[in-house]
């Protein structure tokens, strides 16, 4: 699903990895989500939104192939 | 919000030094057994090997971090559903597909062939077992 999150995390400065620690998933989750190559979660969702102080639809845009 | 967010507490350090633990009580139960196997004390071998399985399996359970994350269980349920697949057109098309062949006389099915497919049917079953207890508790 197409999402923002590496531009976040570029803003915020963190690596995946720090990303990833704070969220509780691997390195590789967090670099799957940006890849578009997994769909996160609703828990996961949630957890990034926390963690970029936003709702999961200022994150994630889905396509319509995705809906 | 907070009430949603996914433990934080789970560093990729600690995930990497539990994983090799585990792993690494399965690989030396394994070596355990070749070399109880090779030195014809297989039966210390085998217990080895069940101890280093079991010590991996505790390992796994009991660790303060969660070794795998939600994209590892997807990936293992699907690697599953792949396996499954793969077995389940074997045993449909394979079981009717060698007793034809037996009867026609063209093939002399060895009895291999039929420990598969018993094998098979028995996969299937707790397949269905498994999945009408998820179906029913979901």
């Amino acid at each position: 699903m197409r999402n923002d999150i590496s531009e976040r995390r570029a803003e915020t400065g963190e690596s995946q990895a720090d990303l990833a620690a704070a969220v509780g998933v691997t390195r590789q989750t967090i670099n799957a989500i940006e890849r578009e190559r997994y769909d996160p979660s609703l828990e996961l969702a949630f957890g990034l939104a926390d963690h970029f102080d936003c709702r999961i639809e200022d994150l994630f845009d889905p396509t319509e192939e995705d809906r | 919000m907070s009430e949603h967010t996914t433990p934080a507490t789970t560093r990729p350090s600690d995930r990497k030094r539990y994983k090799r633990i585990a792993y690494g009580l399965l690989g030396a139960g394994i070596l355990a057994l070749w070399i109880g196997i090779a030195t014809d004390r297989f039966v210390l071998g085998v217990l080895l090997y069940w101890a280093g399985g079991l010590g991996m399996g505790l390992v796994q359970r009991f660790s303060p971090v969660d070794l795998y994350d939600e994209r590892d269980t997807t990936i293992e349920r699907k690697a599953s559903l792949t396996t499954m697949n793969v077995f389940a057109y074997l045993f449909i098309l394979g079981a009717p597909g060698g007793l034809a062949l037996q009867e026609s006389g063209t093939v002399e099915l060895p009895d291999e062939f039929y420990g598969a497919m018993w094998t098979l049917f028995a996969v299937s079953v707790v397949f269905g077992a498994s999945l009408l207890y998820y179906k029913y508790r979901t």
